[in-house]
């Protein structure tokens, strides 16, 4: 077990690395630099700003000098923010987004589970399409259809919300609701399914037969089954929330990471990109480890092995 | 013993005939697994619902924009901003295809609030019902009026009708929803089916070979899969120009790497089975057997995916005109209608209204196609 | 039968679930205390830097002049005012300044603010090791040995400032700048205390902590990435009782949909109306229009079209399109239909005090027949008839759209003319037009200072924003005379600007498109708040709250 999750911590690390160098060439086939006004420097004046971004070297020379701050944590200085660090305004950002997110994900799995529950028990009734038609639109509506429909609902018509920014609880609900639409859905359509299936199953028959209630059999025998697989759609789901914080963030001005990196290609703000691009990368693969490894801690039926997986 | 049955006449007796063993007979008439899967398939009313809701859609795309007038790019600017107005349909005033455009104002008296209704609506008194809802008791914002202003006849174009409004710019919002819905439709066609082929060739390559050269081929596929691919879209529109072929080449770039996943994972499944080992037996060549065996044989999960991803490309596409890194104007495509219909939101609600349900009711019709699809080739679903 | 049951109860328990989600907290940010003065406002971007030697943008100048105090400061009438200096003496020469500084002014942690600080600072513009791009635009052939300094020739020491005790100022010209009063009110020339910024180093201006203040206000929980920041009456301010505002929250907020939103919900005092907007908010009572001196136009760049290099084609390209179409339907925010390049309302002639642009009258309007008739002549020139030309233009909402109506425009009312629209963001543009990489870009100007020099030099010949290939002698001659020869003869100078500002639409080098104005909704409690024509947008300093609101 312990061999395993290094070699795939190992993986990891070189995945990282390899999607720094792509994003670090990538960026430099770009145009623009932090002088965006070089008309009114003279040429000394360029050489010093541009020594101060370390772009006076060849590129292979940036390179080596990039990765060595990578290996640091230095994720160089942004070009939009004077003298700032890019780490800075990541650690700036993560907050909002980080809330928002964990919201998002724990409410919206638990009504998911809740709703797929709702469905599976009056299977083919009305509860179960009514359910049903709510993961529907829930996966299909973009986003940001959404999140502007409760805006202009919620927040400007109805008053009920504040139309956008960041401060108090209030200020998160709508975002969240945006948010957590997705994983809602899927969580639901997901729980449905494994529900039918489960509640169908020989061994909760026995149970029926055995006499034990039907909350009993919903939740120590059935939920509990059909929960596992639920493991599985974490990915697309944390996918979905870090994709999906860059258009909420955006639509309720909300100062969180997807907002800031939406930002920073609008503006050309190259060390801050590739900083966001980072970070997005590790977390998803970190996600990603983390899923394969609960998977099979908690199906008996995975078992890893310390040699190949 | 008794002897009675002696009595039967001999003309009676005919030989039996050996007639072919029935019982092994299947009744129902013998139906290949696609026939099954598209009986399920065609069992699915909500899928077939939303086969011809997007058929409908598709020729519209085609045919919408040569139904009046107005072309794409005909502005005029004394004609922006027109509410949507049908025949017929005007004369049902909850379906907001009167061609009016109405609001409430506020005032201290119900005269203030009235002027108000005037001056937003530039003066055309005679044009303009109100109805006072709030007559106000003299303090500020009080008294409230609502107005109904009759903008088509204030213009002085009676026969005029632009079914769906216009935009900011005086344009047909009618031509525009559908040249846009044609555009979203084949950047995420196009999108789908390279990445469909480029994810084909990559994951049975991968799957079919294995060995090390699975092992590369994964690796690098990782490498791909380890960023978003939202980010990776943004990254490369920012070196390509904007356009619809940069959109596209942009799409692709993430959009094969489920495919080729999965179509690995089924190749690596099915490799091992008889069909194939008898077809290597006959001395079929690697080719053969990949496209004559294996492919047809894994089509049908490939067709769900390709299902799943056209969505997923109408999606990316609206969102990066949506945050303004697509479509170059004058072209229009769902994205940057809705993202011009959000300018106005708070004024022309119409402006926003009909592309978001365009794009809902697509995004919808092709995921109830999938599910009914992922059905279909289930043999647990046939019936 | 029971089972139905239990999904009922669970819907129930989901419903709940939401409701009490929804219904929760209600606590609000920060009241404001009885009798306290506090206003709120929305900011379009975060402040990208507080160093008045880097600032380069519009948010960083208007902090800069809310929290620090030069030598002087524009009151309502765009006049300078005293700040730190009282007044000052002008040598008969017009080339040497001498300020007398108030003696009494701190800075925030208690230092005098003396002559040293601005020698310091303005040293520290113009010093290459700086690399300000303010600095040297701002100082340059003004102050004495300005260019020398910055390209390295001689010392810092040798710039033409230098501190007769604590507090007296002089000043050397490189020439007589007629404008230099209202010079000195711009961010650029601010003091800084030499001992603090050594001792920040590189952190210096990054944060609150890192930056002292000698003006009405400080700036409060500031950090360069800050999407919410405050400024604070600064009580140690030398003309602290004329400050009533205690304090101006300030968030960041880029939609002008969601500033709006915001302002109906009461939560901001101000809000910016897009022209969508201005259709439901124009009768509103807090309703405001601002003109502005900022002029945008269409740069024709002569060296990457051979069609953009024809005389008849451009001065067809800049009658072909309907200004008031785009100052009325697009902008519909107050803007104005600019025939000129100086703008309206900005200087008035010496002597007769007569507007600039009334003088000079407009030189080139929107007549599609005039416009025809250059383009048939222009086509018959180069031997063609069909022409394919770049349009540029930033990706902000109202951008894009003009960018469509004129494409649309041009290529309507120019036969055989087709026009491609490019949208990029603004930083981008700005990389464009560096390059000289576009046919035909919409581009704007504000001024940054008194003068119609700060329009008009922009187009002499490889002048630093030029940047279309331009090149007329005649019109160099003149501008180069209004700077040097002419510079202590005002109305020999606005003379050589009439005459240039002529010769560049005879030449049709650009096409002038609108003046700007902004349309806002302002609280009727927000009172005696300035807008500057350039520097500082706004002028909080004699700003208060109506407390009859």
């Amino acid at each position: 077990m312990v061999r395993y999750i290094l070699r795939r911590v190992m993986y990891m690390l070189v995945t990282l690395f390899i999607i720094a160098t792509l994003s670090f060439f990538l960026m430099k086939m770009l145009p623009g630099s932090p002088l965006n006004a070089e008309d009114k420097l003279s040429e000394q004046q360029q050489a010093i700003v541009l020594e101060k971004y370390g772009l006076n070297d060849p590129v292979p020379v940036q390179y080596v000098k990039y990765i060595g701050g990578l290996l640091q944590g230095d994720l160089g200085i942004s070009f939009a923010f004077s003298n700032t660090p890019v780490t800075d305004i990541l650690m700036d950002r993560i907050g909002p987004s980080a809330q928002l997110g964990a919201q998002a994900l724990v409410v919206g799995t638990i009504l998911g589970v809740l709703l797929g529950l709702i469905a599976a028990i009056s299977h083919n009734g009305f509860l179960d399409y009514t359910s049903t038609v709510i993961a529907v639109l829930g996966t299909s509506i973009p986003n940001f259809v959404f999140a502007g429909l409760l805006q202009f609902v919620f927040a400007a018509q109805l008053e009920w919300f504040p139309v956008a920014l960041w401060g108090d609880f209030k200020h998160t609900i709508l975002p969240t609701i945006a948010l957590m639409i997705f994983p809602m859905a899927t969580a639901a359509r997901f729980v449905r399914t494994e529900m039918v299936e489960v509640l169908g199953s020989n061994f909760i028959t026995t149970a029926r037969a055995k006499g034990v209630s039907e909350p009993g059999i919903v939740f120590k025998h059935g939920l509990r089954n059909a929960l596992i697989p639920l493991v599985t759609v974490i990915g697309p789901m944390a996918v979905s929330l870090m994709t999906g914080s860059m258009v909420i963030e955006q639509i309720f001005a909300i100062p969180g990471i997807g907002e800031q990196f939406v930002n920073s290609v609008m503006v050309n703000d190259y060390p801050t990109i590739m900083g966001t691009t980072l970070l997005f990368a590790a977390l998803f693969i970190t996600i990603i480890l983390i899923i394969d490894l609960l998977y099979g801690l908690i199906d008996p039926r995975i078992r890893i092995s310390g040699g190949d997986s | 013993m008794d002897r009675k049955d002696n009595n039967i006449p001999k003309e009676l007796l005919v030989l039996m005939k050996q007639k072919e063993d029935t019982s092994e007979k299947i009744s129902a008439p013998s139906r290949t697994f696609m026939q099954d899967a598209r009986r399920t398939f065609f069992k699915n009313k909500l899928a077939v619902a939303s086969m011809i809701v997007l058929v409908i859609i598709i020729l519209m795309s085609f045919t919408g924009p040569g139904m009046n007038e107005h072309g794409i790019d005909d502005q005029d600017l004394s004609v922006a901003k027109m509410p949507a107005r049908v025949p017929v349909l005007e004369d049902i005033s909850w379906l907001g295809f009167s061609g009016v455009l109405s609001d409430t104002f506020k005032g201290d008296t119900a005269d203030h609030a009235t002027q108000n209704a005037f001056s937003r609506y530039k003066s055309d008194e005679e044009f303009i019902d109100i109805k006072v809802l709030d007559e106000g008791d003299g303090t500020k914002n009080s008294a409230e009026v609502k107005a109904t202003y009759h903008i088509y006849e204030a213009k002085d174009m009676e026969d005029t009708y632009f079914w769906l409004g216009t935009d900011t710019l005086g344009r047909d919002q009618w031509t525009r929803l559908w040249e846009g819905t044609t555009v979203s439709l084949l950047i995420a066609f196009v999108a789908a089916i390279i990445s469909l082929l480029i994810g084909v060739a990559y994951g049975g390559i991968a799957g079919y070979y294995g060995g090390k050269v699975d092992d590369v081929l994964m690796r690098i596929l990782e490498v791909l899969v380890g960023i978003p691919n939202l980010v990776i879209i943004l990254l490369m529109m920012l070196v390509l120009d904007p356009g619809i072929t940069s959109i596209v080449v942009a799409l692709t770039i993430t959009g094969w790497t489920g495919m080729a996943r999965i179509v690995r994972g089924e190749i690596m499944k099915q490799k091992n089975q008889e069909y194939v080992l008898a077809a290597r037996t006959l001395g079929q060549t690697n080719r053969n057997v990949i496209m004559r065996h294996l492919l047809p044989n894994i089509s049908g999960i490939i067709i769900i995916n390709t299902m799943f991803n056209i969505p997923d490309a109408i999606f990316f596409e609206a969102f990066l005109s949506f945050i303004g890194l697509g479509i170059t104007p004058p072209e229009a495509s769902l994205g940057t209608l809705i993202n011009t219909g959000f300018d106005n939101i708070m004024l022309y609600q119409y402006m926003l209204v009909f592309p978001a349900i365009l794009i809902s009711v697509i995004m919808i019709a092709f995921n109830l196609i999938g599910d009914g699809l992922r059905d279909a080739f289930d043999p647990k679903m046939h019936k | 039968m029971k089972l139905k049951n239990w999904a009922l109860l669970l819907a129930l328990g989901l419903l709940l679930t939401v409701l009490a989600a929804c219904g929760g907290d209600t606590e609000e940010s920060k009241p404001a205390e009885e009798g306290e003065q506090v206003l709120n406002f929305v900011n379009g971007d975060t402040i990208p830097t507080m160093d008045p030697s880097l600032a380069t943008d519009q948010y960083a100048f208007q902090f800069l002049g809310s929290t620090m105090e030069g030598l002087y400061r524009l009151d309502e009438n765009a006049q300078p005012v005293e700040g730190i200096a009282t007044d000052h003496e002008v040598s008969d020469d017009a080339t040497t300044w001498t300020f007398h500084l108030r003696e009494g002014a701190t800075w925030s942690n208690g230092d005098p603010v003396t002559a040293h600080d601005f020698v310091y600072a303005w040293q520290r513009a113009v010093d290459p090791d700086t690399g300000s791009e303010y600095g040297p635009y701002m100082m340059e052939d003004v102050i004495k040995n300005a260019k020398e300094v910055n390209t390295g020739e001689v010392e810092v020491e040798e710039l033409g400032v230098r501190a007769e005790g604590d507090y007296t100022l002089v000043v050397e010209l490189e020439q007589p700048v007629p404008y230099f009063e209202s010079l000195t009110t711009f961010g650029t020339f601010l003091p800084l205390n030499q001992e603090f910024v050594e001792e920040q180093g590189d952190d210096f201006a990054t944060s609150t902590d890192t930056l002292l203040f000698n003006g009405p206000f400080t700036l409060e929980n500031w950090t360069s990435t800050a999407n919410e920041w405050d400024l604070v009456k600064n009580e140690d301010y030398w003309d602290a009782e004329t400050v009533q505002l205690d304090r101006i929250n300030h968030v960041v907020v880029k939609d002008a949909t969601t500033q709006v939103r915001l302002y109906e919900e009461g939560s901001v005092d101000r809000a910016g109306l897009s022209s969508d907007l201005v259709d439901q908010y124009s009768t509103h009572d807090d309703y405001n229009v601002t003109p502005e001196a900022t002029v945008f136009y269409l740069k024709m760049n002569q060296t990457s079209n051979e069609a953009l290099a024809n005389d008849n084609i451009r001065k067809a390209i800049s009658r072909a399109f309907d200004k008031e179409g785009i100052v009325n339907q697009i902008l519909n925010n107050g803007s104005i239909v600019a025939n000129g390049l100086v703008p309206k309302d900005f200087v008035t002639l010496p002597e007769t005090n007569e507007d600039f642009r009334d003088v000079n009258g407009d030189l080139v309007t929107y007549d599609i027949e005039a416009a025809q008739e250059y383009w048939e002549n222009g086509l018959e020139e180069l031997g063609t008839d069909t022409v394919e030309i770049e349009l540029l233009g930033d990706d902000s909402e109202t951008a894009k759209l003009m960018s469509e109506f004129l494409a649309n425009q041009l290529s309507t009312n120019l036969p055989g003319l087709s026009v491609k629209i490019k949208q990029v963001p603004f930083e981008q543009r700005l990389d464009l037009d560096t390059d000289m990489d576009y046919d035909l870009q919409v581009s704007g100007w504000g001024p940054d200072y008194l003068d119609p020099n700060t329009f008009l030099n922009l187009f002499v010949t490889d002048g630093g924003n030029n940047k279309m290939g331009y090149s007329n002698s005649e019109y160099d001659a003149l501008i180069d005379e209004a700077g040097k020869e002419l510079a202590a003869d005002n109305v020999a100078r606005y003379e050589n600007f009439l005459e240039a500002e002529k010769i560049l639409f005879e030449d049709a080098a650009i096409a002038p498109i609108y003046q700007r104005a902004q349309a806002q909704l302002i609280s009727p409690k927000v009172e005696g708040v300035i807008r500057n024509p350039f520097g500082a947008d706004y002028e909080y300093k004699w700003a208060s709250v109506n407390s009859a609101e």
